[in-house]
């Protein structure tokens, strides 16, 4: 036990001051800060073109037409006239995006854009906002009785859910889904990390010195521990980060609107207990699986360099995750999902995707932890047995024949 | 005592080790010859319990070698490591750590062994910083901070400028005169010759000799006789020994390779019957020449 604690504390250490954690940490935080605050702040500014606007014409109809389009278009002013305007006009009216002109015609109403940008004019929106308009002048029925026509009632229940509504699985399907980016990155970054360490222990030919001193697995778990210690406290940063910041976006209403994705954050401070508890129970059985086969992995190599090669064929498996968990958010019950979300390596991805949008069976959870912690501990044995040999391991990478030998003993 | 009892020991198709077996006395100093690949890297592995035998078997103090055993060894390997960021300070520090050592002890250890290997100036750089030679002191101390039972020392003069060199023996005395057991291997030959008390010549995974120097040099066929003044029935009388022949010399005396039964009293008589000599020497054989002897006679 001593040993492990000597490892373990010297191995954080060792990460706290490395590089690489640092950065990682630093540029994890600056993405999801970026996620949050960017799609706003630079939507705005790619917006202004087509949401200013000005309203030309009679002037009953633009004071109407300024009530129902202010909830999508910034008015910028309103003029009688109705020729096609000129640049003047344009820069005289706060360098306004687009000029629409109103006019009454037999079937109804008519709207005339002249834009900077016609690409960037939301004609769909223009023409839904003002549609009660075009109704009233088509029909001669009152604005009352229009708008209660255009608020028909749908009411969208979902069965066998565990949400109340559709607009509370789509916030939750939108956590999950960034929660699994979070799973993802997170236990790749964090495997990564350590498959270099021990690498760097293997090419300074400090492994020997090391394996002499004390117990390989010992070592191997020292390392294990402290990496997940220091990738839950990355966790905790960017989730309240990402938590807090999210919040905040969600107070903005029209800004969340524009933006979904911060919105989906925005969501991430209210996550139901049992779904956190889901992502950190997997998270914690998917690190130690990839960690150990990384670390294995990394002590059969002699030079830095390659590291690429052996690190390859275990990233396609992750990879081959993130995907199905990403399915698994629009079809969680799907019978091959269902049955991904046992398979060792994938199923922490996907079961906790099945678990964040719908209402798994307790026994399918169950045996997904149990199959999956005796897969934690058979990895363990058998990366165990890889890193002895291959931490004295030198010279040419050994072949899978190679590989597939030692670990059978 | 170290029992080392027909080891073996596989890799895939290759035998590293055939049939190697030696003891060593508690406290005592134990030179592990050979050339390369004979196996010497591996056998220390398997006293170690780095590797595990795949044959014969080994004990300390009549225990087989575990994880509790290994605690009170040390080790210098043949190809030196460190953590290049850490510091001299905290890497002996931690290596007594992994070995089982707490506060205080552990700092006043580290600082002792600062001192001894005259590395104060550096004991707050990272290793990555200091010379070749320097790494391989702050090795050592990683080796033997927890004061090992036994320190098993693969190469350590090797890389090592003459000053640090005889730093490094120093160090080797001082912890032989405190009893700690050493098992050393070098190619520095008269290193080995001035600190061993015992040898074992191994060569393609087998024992080839083993012993004192003494018990070495009894088992050596021939001697070689220095006689002066070098003249011509001096010469007389050598050449009629059955087996003797004559050597290079570079100092101005007659020297003879005679077979090791001859009587040297006997002969020392002839000479003096028919010449006034004033020089009779038996030179006896170094560690180097029974070394190269022994590689050389099986090769």
């Amino acid at each position: 036990m001593n040993e492990f604690i000597t490892v373990y504390s010297a191995e954080m250490s060792r990460r706290l001051k490395s590089r690489a954690f640092r950065i990682g940490l630093i540029v994890g935080l600056a993405g999801v800060i970026l996620f949050i605050k960017l799609p706003a702040l630079l939507g705005g500014a790619f917006d202004t073109n087509g949401k200013t606007i000005v309203l030309s014409g009679d002037p009953a109809l633009t004071a109407r037409a300024r009530t129902l389009l202010k909830k999508d278009f910034s008015i910028v002013g309103t003029s009688t006239q109705t020729s096609p305007p000129d640049p003047a006009f344009m820069k005289a009216h706060q360098d306004a995006g687009a000029d629409v002109i109103l006019a009454r015609i037999k079937t109804g109403l008519r709207a005339t854009v002249y834009a900077r940008d016609p690409g960037n004019m939301d004609s769909t929106r223009l023409r839904r906002d003002l549609l009660p308009l075009n109704l009233q002048l088509a029909t001669s029925l009152t604005q009352s009785r229009i708008s209660s026509l255009l608020e028909m009632p749908v009411d969208i229940r979902t069965v066998a859910s565990k949400f109340g509504s559709a607009a509370e699985a789509d916030a939750a399907r939108a956590v999950a889904y960034t929660l699994i980016f979070f799973l993802y990155f997170l236990i790749l970054f964090n495997s990564q990390l350590l498959m270099s360490s021990v690498a760097e222990e293997k090419t300074s030919r400090i492994a020997e010195l090391l394996v002499a001193s004390i117990d390989p697995l010992a070592l191997l778990y020292g390392k294990i521990a402290a990496a997940a210690t220091l990738a839950i406290v990355q966790m905790v940063i960017w989730v309240v980060t990402a938590a807090l910041l999210g919040g905040g976006a969600s107070s903005g209403g029209a800004e969340a609107a524009a933006a979904p994705s911060s919105g989906a954050l925005s969501g991430l401070g209210v996550i139901p207990p049992f779904e956190l508890a889901g992502f950190f129970i997997f998270f914690i059985l998917g690190y130690l699986q990839l960690a150990m086969l990384f670390a294995s992995a990394g002590s059969l190599i002699s030079r830095t360099e390659d590291l690429g090669s052996v690190s390859g064929p275990l990233i396609i498996p992750v990879i081959g995750a993130l995907f199905i968990a990403i399915a698994a958010l629009g079809f969680p019950d799907a019978p091959w999902i269902v049955g991904a979300s046992l398979v060792p390596l994938i199923a922490p991805f996907v079961m906790f995707a099945r678990i964040a949008v719908s209402n798994v069976p307790v026994w399918q959870v169950a045996l997904s932890l149990v199959i999956n912690v005796a897969a934690v501990w058979v990895i363990s044995i058998l990366a165990g047995r890889l890193y002895r040999v291959g931490m004295l391991l030198y010279g040419r990478t050994p072949k899978l024949r190679q590989v597939w030998a030692t670990i059978r003993g | 005592m170290l029992v080392v009892d027909h080891v073996r020991k596989d890799f895939g198709a290759v035998r590293a080790v055939r049939d190697v077996s030696f003891h060593i006395e508690a406290g005592s100093t134990f030179g592990l010859l050979g050339p390369n690949g004979a196996g010497k890297t591996t056998t220390m592995r398997m006293i170690l319990g780095i590797l595990t035998p795949d044959g014969g078997s080994i004990t300390w103090k009549a225990e087989r070698i575990d994880g509790r055993t290994r605690r009170r060894f040390g080790y210098l390997p043949e190809e030196r490591g460190l953590y290049g960021k850490m510091k001299v300070r905290e890497q002996i520090a931690f290596f007594g750590r992994l070995h089982g050592m707490v506060e205080p002890q552990v700092t006043t250890a580290t600082a002792s062994w600062i001192e001894r290997l005259e590395l104060p100036a550096y004991a707050d750089r990272p290793c990555g910083e200091l010379s070749k030679g320097n790494q391989q002191k702050v090795q050592v101390a990683c080796a033997a901070v927890h004061g090992p039972e036994l320190l098993v020392l693969d190469e350590p003069f090797s890389g090592l400028d003459p000053v640090n060199a005889d730093i490094l023996l120093g160090v080797l005395k001082e912890l032989k005169a405190q009893g700690t057991t050493l098992v050393l291997s070098s190619h520095q030959m008269w290193q080995l010759e001035a600190l061993c008390n015992e040898f074992c010549i191994i060569n393609a995974g087998e024992n080839r000799a083993s012993g004192t120097l003494g018990q070495l040099r009894v088992a050596w066929p021939t001697r070689v006789i220095r006689v002066s003044p070098p003249t011509s029935a001096v010469r007389g009388i050598l050449e009629r020994i059955p087996g003797g022949h004559a050597i290079p010399s570079e100092n101005g005396t007659l020297d003879f390779e005679v077979p090791s039964a001859t009587t040297l009293p006997d002969l020392l008589r002839s000479l003096v019957a028919v010449d006034a000599v004033t020089l009779f020497e038996a030179v006896e054989p170094s560690l180097h020449d029974i070394y190269v002897r022994i590689i050389e006679e099986r090769a």
